[in-house]
């Protein structure tokens, strides 16, 4: 079965690259790719922890074809650095405890960094409905609304 | 030391510089950034891919294996089944000694035979391909029934039961009764009495019976099991894996393969969540296929294969008598607890027989446990193992009681508590004990002052229940070095579960007098560093942070040995502060550590390495206690709950790092959360798991979970460094009975087995 | 997941004829059901030798609404394009809460109408608001286009009225009379990131002296299908739109529904949810129309 040929751009570089067809999104930029930043946690959708922003929408990278990444702008945990300065949202889930294993973080990280692209000031009951999508099997998540709260400078 | 009790306040006011702050973790940057490495993160040159077969039935018996049409398949290097292995130790009475099921499968998933390719599809697409013929055979699927005599077996008989993990969880000196005999599926028995339980019952002015049931749980870290193996021709054996207890894996490798201890060498990479359930698992079978094709492999399971065939937590059944006087004292408490272990022995009955009648004094007592097997997938620890399924019968009986004989529910445990030098059920006294103080604290808790303004509101309710945890003992060990430029390594073998390194960093900082950002610390690999117990039992910070804190000790007074030399003084008239050894009352007399670096590894230096060494072994151990509290709404409609508030409180002894403290209490009680109100693995009748994927088995997410008000109370620990205690476990025992009483409380019914879930609210309310 | 051929075809005549061409082939939108059935190997059907991406086919997207003639809404419109319709929610308050509630964030960027209808799960919720907003399903294929009512649609668990090679091109919302509301609500024991024990849809008319002119409801994960509770439906038909009515019609409708015990709830607690739900719809409903 054919490999077939893609092209998109990943944390602001571009590529054009052969994929197996059978891959998803998140295989490819672990295996293809080697940004092995964004995690798998179920493979179904269900833990978020393969998070990602395409297109400006948060999508579960576990479940979407690469072919079907054609033409797409990809972000993943790798693109928030700038210049090798942490992004305040990853600032704040250090300094408020909210990373612990740190295995659902990268998903965590780019849920949070959706939700404050979409509402700058989240109340908590923003907050608790635009992280829904990511488990966090460590922090019980109290620790990581204080970063979310930290992250788009309102008082916890 | 003199016993002084602190609720802490969020600055965390000490007297120390380093140890008692809120420290940001060590490897924060890396987790953050996607840049630590864990296991499935790492390649190997020539590295395959292993997949994993399992078995379709619970129980069956395995007539052939068929591999002929697999290895055909294009892209496969390797089909491995248990004729292909190579030699081992098997010990078909533990999990951990059996790869691959030769004659009988005893749970659904359990290992049949491996495909080994460079490309991850391709193996798994040839798993189709392996031909297996099976014979079914009756699934015993409920433990109750399995009990009886005349029950079909889930096994044939087995000797030889080997308990090393569940030490490592829980250290206590305690027999338990290897069930001897005709053949049953009663895998052990364990029984505790003190006094006379009739006697005592007659005294009481209120008894109360019930009989509980708390379901099957998965960990369910987010990260699945994960291993790579590599073998090479000198015969030395690599192992990377998501392990909590590096040392126990290379042990356990040396026993089944027959490999000497130091030619193995197991790194534990970063552990995605292990919480009991990362303990040895994928190693074995991961190293046996290296072994096979002397090549790296990794085998990552998925979700689904975690599910069905890791090590969950036991269902259990308590059925609980208890009697309390009119003023509250508790006189009689009568036990039988029955853990169901899978199919291989190694539930943790004991701890739910310790803390059943153990968080009270109680002079009358019986306790009975068994521990019996059944062809559902074997247990094994999640943090506290045992103690929740306990703990929520004896809690639930404190409240039914308190409200019958109208006395106020932390008054009467308040009563009760067990303090130092009170036996627990099996006779051993307990050390100092912070648990009357947790019941302080948690009256304080903004949840339970909500408890006047509920009282009245229909279908709202607040609950509270205690908790605890002994915790478990091995000896440790640390060094802490000098480097040339004045900086200090830290390296020990405790896999950092849980930001223990970041307190490490703190110890050896408050010791040495230097700033944080000076010390940095590395968790080795079994080859380089020094020996350390499991990441379990909650006891790293207070085995391990010892030896850190012993470590940096010798280290500094290294340091002072070689400045008394050149400075012709005495060590006693020498102290360190700010990266410097200073001459007391002399200020010309100062000596860096960057200075002392060089003066102990320069060229044609004159003086040796210094190299801080710190070894421990303690047979005291610091038990932990938590309090929590609920405040609930209940939909009479649809038997929906809302946590609407939730607080916990807990004896940390000494926080090393509150920030670390509290992450561990929010985090355990979310799970003790999961437990009381959606977790539930569901089997079917032939013992098939229903729900294994995290859609339908349901950990608690942000929509289910407020944030939670975290109190931490100080009772130092005799032994533990600075004072601290257990930390990790306690906070997940109370969370199934304070949700429990918070129901209860709200609709006037009980709700006898977790978790709670609408329909079985429904079913108290009598609407089904 | 086993191996397929992927195509994008960016024109519906090009799917049609990718999908006729490849024997066994199948279309895919979102990915949501289709990828993790393919690697579960728990599709209905045999594992597909092609697979066909509907979302760069112009034809298949974009949600239009008209005063008049009602709503158009692409077979390739996520959840999200739909929950944020503010047209699809002032005027079909129920199709933009079932959108608003499919799985997380992520779940609903990603997932289509088309394939939570095409996919033919009885929990699916979307299928009961488009149920009672008597939505025409427009179809097309090898043997050209048709167009069928929702209720005609869902043939069993997994199975719809799609013959081979057919696709799903469109949803038709005729649009709602004056004085008109619905509402769909599910239960799921986590509040967000599950799927529906028990799910109804309920949209009402009510005449200006608050009778019930016009009553739909239908529920979700009761039956091998959504389905229509008829009964219901005929008993309110001119009832006063009343707390009596309303509770009569629950019991009518927990009584005419016939689910079964599986691992996400037993036939008694669904049929009782199906009683306390409706009664909660049709007030809703019913106060919308109303103009709350
Ligand atoms: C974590 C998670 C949570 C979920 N929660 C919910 C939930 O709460 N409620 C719910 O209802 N569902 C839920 N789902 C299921 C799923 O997301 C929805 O059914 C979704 O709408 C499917 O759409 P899709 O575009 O992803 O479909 P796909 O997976 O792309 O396709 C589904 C099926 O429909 C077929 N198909 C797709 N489009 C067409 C078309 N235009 N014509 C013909 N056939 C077509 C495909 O061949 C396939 O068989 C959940 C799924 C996940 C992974
Ligand atoms: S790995 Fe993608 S959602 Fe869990
Ligand atoms: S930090 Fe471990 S799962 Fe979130």
């Amino acid at each position: 079965m054919g490999k077939v040929n893609i092209s998109f751009t990943i944390n602001g570089s571009s590529h054009q690259i052969d994929v197996e067809p059978q891959w998803t999104l998140l295989e490819m930029v672990r295996e293809q790719l080697h940004l092995t930043g964004t995690k798998e946690g179920c493979g179904t959708g269900d833990c978020g922890a393969c998070s990602m922003i395409v297109d400006g929408r948060l999508i579960t990278s576990c479940c979407m074809l690469a072919p079907q990444a054609d033409g797409s702008d990809v972000t993943t945990v790798e693109g928030l650095l700038a210049n090798g300065d942490l992004h305040p949202v990853q600032q704040a889930f250090i300094e408020t405890g909210g990373v612990q294993c740190g295995f659902c973080t990268p998903g965590m990280i780019m849920a949070t960094k959706a939700l404050l692209d979409r509402t700058p000031k989240p109340t908590l009951d923003d907050i608790r409905e635009g992280l829904a999508g990511n488990l966090c099997r460590c922090t019980g998540y109290t620790k990581i609304y204080e970063a979310v709260m930290t992250a788009s400078g309102q008082e916890i | 030391m003199a016993q002084e009790t602190k609720t802490r306040d969020k600055a965390g006011d000490s007297e120390y510089t380093a140890v008692g702050k809120p420290t940001i973790r060590i490897e924060g940057v890396g987790k953050v950034t996607g840049q630590t490495k864990f296991a499935d993160d790492l390649t190997f040159p020539h590295m395959l891919h292993a997949k994993v077969l399992g078995s379709p039935h619970a129980h069956a018996r395995v007539k052939s294996v068929d591999t002929a049409d697999a290895r055909q398949h294009p892209g496969v290097e390797a089909v491995i089944a248990a004729a292909d292995l190579p030699a081992y130790k098997m010990n078909p009475s533990n999990r951990r000694g059996v790869i691959f099921a030769v004659d009988e499968v005893l749970f659904q998933g359990q290992p049949i035979a491996a495909v080994l390719a460079s490309d991850p599809h391709v193996a798994e697409e040839a798993l189709a391909l392996i031909k297996v013929e099976y014979e079914p055979l009756t699934a015993v699927t409920d433990p109750i029934s399995a009990m009886e005599d005349g029950s079909p077996l889930v096994r044939s008989a087995i000797s030889d039961v080997d308990r090393s993990e569940e030490k490592g969880h829980v250290t206590i000196d305690v027999e338990q009764e290897e069930a001897e005999g005709a053949p049953s599926n009663i895998a052990s028995k364990i029984n505790f009495s003190r006094g006379d339980v009739e006697a005592g019952f007659a005294e009481a002015d209120c008894v109360v019976e019930q009989t509980w049931r708390s379901a099957m749980v998965h960990q369910s870290y987010i990260e699945p099991h994960a291993t790579i193996a590599d073998f090479d021709n000198s015969g030395e054996l690599s192992v990377w894996t998501s392990t909590q207890a590096p040392f126990y894996v290379r042990d356990e490798l040396c026993q089944t393969l027959g490999i000497h201890e130091s030619k193995i060498r197991v790194t534990a990479t970063e552990v995605g969540g292990g919480f009991g359930g990362k303990i040895f698992l994928t190693e074995l079978i991961t190293a046996a296929l290296a072994i096979v094709v002397k090549r790296p492999v990794k085998y990552i399971m998925s979700r689904k294969e975690d599910m069905l065939a890791a090590t969950p937590a036991p269902f259990a059944q308590v059925e609980l008598k208890t009697g309390m006087k009119a003023d509250g004292t508790l006189v009689a408490l009568k036990a039988r607890l029955i853990y169901d272990s899978g199919a291989f022995p190694g539930a943790p009955v004991m701890p739910g027989c310790l803390f059943v009648g153990g968080y009270y004094k109680c002079p009358n007592l019986h306790i009975e446990g068994f521990e019996v097997l059944t062809n559902k997938v074997s247990v094994g620890a999640l943090r506290a193992p045992g103690a929740h399924n306990a703990t929520h019968a004896i809690e639930s009986h404190m409240d039914i009681m308190a409200r019958e004989l109208g006395l106020d529910p932390l008054e009467a445990r308040m009563k009760n508590a067990v303090e130092e030098g009170d036996p627990l059920p099996s006779g051993q006294p307990y050390p100092r004990i912070g648990l009357k103080d947790c019941l302080r604290a948690i009256s304080e808790s903004d949840v339970w002052k909500r408890r006047r303004e509920v009282e009245g509101q229909a279908n709202r309710g607040v609950g509270v229940a205690i908790g605890g945890w002994i915790g478990g003992l091995q000896p440790a060990s640390a060094i802490v070095g000098l480097n040339g430029d004045g900086t200090i390594d830290v390296t020990v073998g405790s896999a950092d579960i849980s930001g223990t390194n970041t307190s490490f960093q703190q110890i050896a900082a408050e010791v040495l007098n230097v700033p944080l950002s000076s010390v940095n610390v590395t968790t080795g690999d079994t080859k380089t560093a020094p020996y350390a117990g499991m990441s379990a039992g909650s006891k790293t910070t207070y085995t391990v942070g010892k030896a850190v804190k012993l470590a940096a000790e010798d280290a500094k007074r290294q340091m002072l040995d070689i400045a008394a030399q050149r400075f012709e003084a005495s060590p006693d008239e020498l102290s360190v502060a700010d990266g410097k050894v200073h001459l007391d009352g002399d200020d010309d007399k100062v000596l860096t550590f960057a200075r002392l670096g060089k003066m102990t590894t320069n060229f044609g230096a004159r003086f040796a390495p210094v190299v801080g060494r710190g070894t421990m072994s303690t047979r005291k151990s610091a038990p932990g206690f938590s309090a929590q509290a609920a405040e609930v709404e209940i939909d009479p409609d649809t038997g929906a709950i809302t946590v609407l508030g939730y607080a916990i409180v807990q004896d940390a002894g000494f926080a090393i790092n509150p920030l670390s403290v509290e992450g561990q209490m929010q985090g355990g009680a979310s799970q003790g959360l999961g437990i009381a109100l959606s977790e539930e693995m569901k089997f079917d009748e032939e013992g098939r798991l229903l729900n294994a994927n995290l859609l339908d088995y349901r950990l608690p997410t942000t929509r289910d979970l407020p944030p939670i008000e975290t109190i931490i109370v100080e009772v130092p620990s005799e032994e533990g460094p600075y004072g601290a205690r257990i930390i990790g476990e306690p906070s997940i025992v109370p969370g199934g009975a304070t949700i429990a009483n918070a129901v209860a409380d709200a609709i006037g019914v009980r709700v006898t087995d977790i978790p709670i879930t609408p329909e079985r609210v429904l079913r108290a309310l009598g609407k089904l | 997941m086993r191996t397929f051929n992927f195509y994008a075809p960016t024109a519906l005549d090009e799917a049609l004829e990718l999908l006729r061409k490849t024997d066994g082939g199948r279309p895919i939108a979102g990915g949501t059901d289709l990828v993790v059935q393919m690697k579960e190997a728990a599709t209905k059907f045999p594992h597909p030798s092609s697979i066909i991406s509907l979302l760069l086919i112009p034809e298949l997207n974009g949600i239009e609404f008209d005063e008049s003639t009602g709503l158009r809404i692409g077979a390739t419109s996520t959840m999200s394009d739909i929950a944020d319709s503010a047209d699809i929610r002032e005027h079909y308050p129920s199709i933009a809460e079932g959108a608003g509630i499919v799985g997380s964030i992520q779940t609903m960027n990603m997932a289509t109408v088309g394939g939570n209808l095409c996919n033919g799960a009885p929990s699916a919720d979307t299928a009961p608001p488009f149920l009672v907003h008597d939505a025409e399903f427009v179809i097309t294929g090898p043997n050209g286009r048709r167009s069928l009512p929702a209720d005609e649609f869902f043939v069993g668990p997994g199975e719809t009225a799609l013959a081979p090679n057919e696709l799903l091109v469109e949803v038709r919302v005729p649009a709602p009379a004056d004085r008109s509301g619905s509402a769909y609500v599910r239960h799921t024991p986590r509040k967000q990131m599950d799927i529906a024990v028990v799910g109804v849809a309920a949209a009402v008319t009510l005449t200006n002296d608050d009778r019930i002119e016009n009553i739909r409801i239908a529920l979700g994960a009761v039956a091998p299908t959504p389905v229509r509770a008829t009964k219901t439906e005929t008993f309110l038909s001119g009832q006063p739109a009343s707390d009596e009515s309303f509770a009569e019609a629950a019991e009518t409708a927990a009584a005419e529904c016939n689910p079964i015990s599986d691992v996400r709830g037993s036939a008694e607690f669904r049929r009782h949810l199906v009683g306390t739900l409706t009664k909660r719809m049709l007030e809703r409903a019913a106060n919308r129309a109303r103009g709350g």
